[in-house]
């Protein structure tokens, strides 16, 4: 019981961050954190801004349980992440810019110079919600990178903290508002000057 | 008009006569089919007071437009008739393939009136209908009935029939059709045993005409993919069946145990979705249905279909047995005799608890397997104590002066949540048109599952409204006829869609949710006339003491536009078109 509060403080101060962020609304996202052999993860359903005690459900994660019922329909891709990587934390958001851009490119390659050191590039996979396909592609690809994107549905990113897994979402979607302005820059005919190391 | 056969069978036993009767599209549109069908008729045809075991009280089976189409979850049937349990007006309805073979001999509905002197088979042949002896078949389990007809008949028939149970007429007795469905609650078994209807066979050829088969098809791949997605049609029971309540139910503090002493219990986690899960041998699932729930285990030797959570816990946690052997045995007992699981596990319950408090001399300990067991044959041959749990709980308990010990509301006993944790499912039982029953609101799904969305289990706001959406929503569902663990994901929107390809009829959710109250309605005044007073909205004491019903019963009839004392307004009569409903299937 006492970690299941543990996880509940940290999915409700990571719920309204990202719900203040903008990058979830309704019962949109979810949160989860492992514990052993097993996670706490978000209720199906629940909203991200508000999470009560009974939003965060235990279950395993080497076999599924009647408890998957009412865990987030994201479960399996939570569950797979942590079959395959050492993450501790997995969060998922309906980030706005990140969604965009993903219907336009395979991968988002930030251009500022702190996302392009930390992230590198973020894969874009595809995938049906909730699908042991989507699972997979995300997992494996969480393998090599901090986060990922899923065309036209949001980000996963995972690692060892919480608070790191909310930190690298937040350089995803801030770089993919960076390539969105800059786009639109070069739309409106301004000249794109590649920056120089001097 | 598609969607519909535009037909309704009449059969007289008595006079072996047989009648079919065109069914006007007013009578359709306004009541769909299934559950508000066979509603309907029984408002337009029966005297609310007749005594459900007497020849004048009919059985309706009814299907909806939806069965036999490639709706999703849609190949269901409704049986209708006044319950021996209950004495209100009941429906129960079953999955598999016999709905769909009504429908592919030419119908949407077979009412059975009369007796017969002596036992028989009704035959529904693509249209041709003949009545012959069941003597050969009168005595047998059901199981052993279905093989016997399908080898004497053919396999391509679709039965429906009773057990030893609905022979002899025990108020809570159940219909099997095929081996895995049943018509469970309400005692319509019985109705059928007082008719000496052993079973009703039917096949046929035709094809249920669809307006827009190309939209239909577009909107069920939108379903299958919302219900894939849906943790619980899409992963829980596919895996777990309905099993994977149990520890859901137990964790939210609701599992009722020892005939409703506790409210949770710790030998749960032994009846688990995830225990069971071993010894299934089989998976299955009805026709046309992405879920698929269905399967059969086998365990210790016994091999039984399911069991399904209702099952598990009557006769399981309510009893204080967690002896998987004795559980399965007792549970396929209950199939083969023809006895509802949740009927005969409450009275069980009720039972033990009577010998606990020394109110009977018979020593029955909680937990006993054996005698559980001995209980169920008891009942069914109505020997010894069996003579006593025959009548079911609420009158057994009336006779040994205990009545507070009966944990029943209008005399069917209540399912396996706890109405004093949830207080939406505690009204949704206190003012269930069958009684005690989980499926007339399912607040369950909003108040534990969280499906759409997680609400206060104990507060009282909004419960009377829920209620009622609820109520109304799942009427129409039944009426389509659609599974309401489809309906779990499938709302009121989508639904109206499929109904609208499937007719060509334009409906709206707006449509469908006022057909569910004029259906709700109708039974309500079906039950007053039937002499069901108002006062039965309530809940056993035990239970009472820890729900605020009365606060909540007072919005509910509010909100329902009846008066304060539970009658419906004749303006809200007026709005259903319920005023004067007497006629309209032309014969």
């Amino acid at each position: 019981m006492k970690a299941r509060n543990e996880a509940w403080k940290i999915f409700r101060l990571y719920g309204r961050k990202l719900t203040e962020k903008g990058y979830v609304a309704g019962h949109g996202g979810n949160l989860s954190i492992r514990f052993g052999n097993k996670m706490f993860i978000t209720r199906h359903g629940c909203t991200l801004e508000d999470v009560k005690l009974e939003d965060v459900i235990e279950i395993e994660i080497e076999s599924e349980t009647s408890f998957d019922a009412i865990s987030s329909t994201e479960t399996v891709v939570h569950r797979e992440i942590y079959r395959q990587t050492q993450n501790l934390a997995v969060m998922h958001a309906h980030t706005p810019y990140a969604i965009a851009i993903s219907f336009f490119t395979e991968t988002l390659k930030p251009i500022d110079a702190e996302a392009r050191h930390i992230l590198r590039e973020v894969p874009i996979v595809e995938g049906r919600a909730g699908s042991k396909e989507l699972a997979m592609r995300v997992a494996s690809a969480l393998k090599e990178h901090h986060a990922v994107i899923v065309r036209g549905h949001g980000t996963f990113a995972a690692s060892q903290t919480m608070e790191l897994a909310y930190r690298l979402l937040c350089m995803v979607e801030k770089s993919a508002q960076q390539i969105y302005l800059t786009e639109i820059l070069k739309k409106l005919g301004l000249k794109f000057i590649e920056p120089r190391e001097i | 008009m598609k969607g519909w056969m535009g037909s309704l069978l009449e059969v007289d036993l008595e006079s072996k006569s047989t009648k079919t009767i065109e069914l006007s599209r007013e009578v359709l549109l306004k009541y769909v089919g299934g559950r508000g069908l066979g509603v309907y008729y029984m408002n337009a045809k029966i005297d609310p007071k007749v005594n459900p075991l007497s020849k004048e009280n009919p059985i309706i089976f009814a299907t909806g437009p939806l069965t036999g189409t490639i709706a999703p979850s849609s190949s269901r049937c409704t049986a209708i008739s006044k319950s021996p349990l209950t004495k209100t007006i009941f429906d129960s309805n079953a999955g598999g393939n016999f709905g769909n073979a009504i429908k592919q001999a030419g119908l949407d509905a077979i009412v059975v009136k009369g007796r017969s002197s002596r036992p028989v088979i009704l035959i529904i042949d693509d249209g041709e209908v003949s009545i012959e002896s069941g003597d050969g078949y009168w005595g047998m389990k059901t199981s052993e009935t279905i093989k016997a007809l399908k080898k004497d008949y053919g396999r391509e028939f679709e039965i429906a029939c009773i057990g030893p149970a609905g022979e002899n007429g025990i108020y809570f007795a159940n219909i099997r059709c095929s081996h895995e469905n049943f018509f469970g609650r309400g005692g319509l078994g019985a109705v059928m045993g007082s008719k000496n209807l052993k079973a009703i066979i039917v096949r046929g050829n035709r094809k249920v005409e669809v307006h827009d088969q190309e939209e239909l098809i577009k909107l069920m791949r939108k379903c299958i993919d919302r219900l894939k997605i849906n943790p619980l049609t899409g992963k829980a029971l596919p895996r777990f069946g309905t099993r994977f309540l149990t520890k859901i139910i137990n964790n939210s503090n609701a599992l009722p145990a020892l005939n409703f002493k506790l409210r949770s219990w710790n030998k749960a986690n032994e009846l688990s979705g995830e225990v069971f899960r071993q010894y299934i041998i089989s998976r299955s699932s009805c026709p046309g249905c992405p879920i698929a729930c269905k399967n059969t285990t086998k365990i210790n030797g016994v091999e039984v279909h399911g069991p399904e959570y209702e099952s598990v816990w009557a006769l399981g946690v309510n009893c204080g047995l967690s002896s998987l052997k004795h559980l399965a045995e007792a549970i396929r007992l209950c199939d083969e005799l023809g006895l509802d699981t949740i009927s005969m596990g409450g009275a069980i319950a009720c039972l033990m608890e009577m010998s606990e408090r020394g109110v009977i001399e018979e020593k029955i300990e909680w937990g006993s397997g054996e005698a559980i067991i001995k209980l169920i044959k008891c009942t069914v041959q109505r020997k010894g104590l069996g003579k006593l749990l025959s009548l079911g709980s609420a009158r057994m308990a009336e006779k040994l002066g205990r009545k507070e010990l009966s944990m029943t509301v209008k005399r069917l006993e209540l399912p396996a949540y706890d109405p004093r944790e949830l207080f939406g499912m505690a009204l949704a039982y206190a003012t269930s048109n069958r009684g005690g029953c989980h499926l007339r609101a399912y607040m369950t799904s909003m108040e534990v599952l969280g499906l759409p969305i997680l609400i206060d289990k104990k507060t009282i706001i909004g419960k009377a409204e829920l209620v009622a959406v609820n109520q109304n929503f799942l009427a129409i569902v039944d009426s389509l006829i659609t599974c309401k663990f489809a309906a779990l994901e499938l709302d009121d929107e989508i639904l109206s869609h499929i109904l609208s390809s499937v007719t060509g009829i334009k409906f709206d959710r707006g449509m469908l949710m006022k057909i569910g109250e004029r259906i709700w309605n109708l039974e309500r005044m079906f039950n007053l006339k039937a002499g069901i007073s108002p006062e039965e909205d309530t809940l056993p004491s035990r239970l009472l003491k820890e729900v605020p019903l009365k606060e909540m019963l007072e919005a509910y009839y509010q909100i329902r536009g009846w008066d304060r004392n539970g009658i419906p307004l004749k303006s809200k009569l007026e709005e259903l078109q319920l005023l004067g409903e007497m006629t309209g299937i032309e014969g």
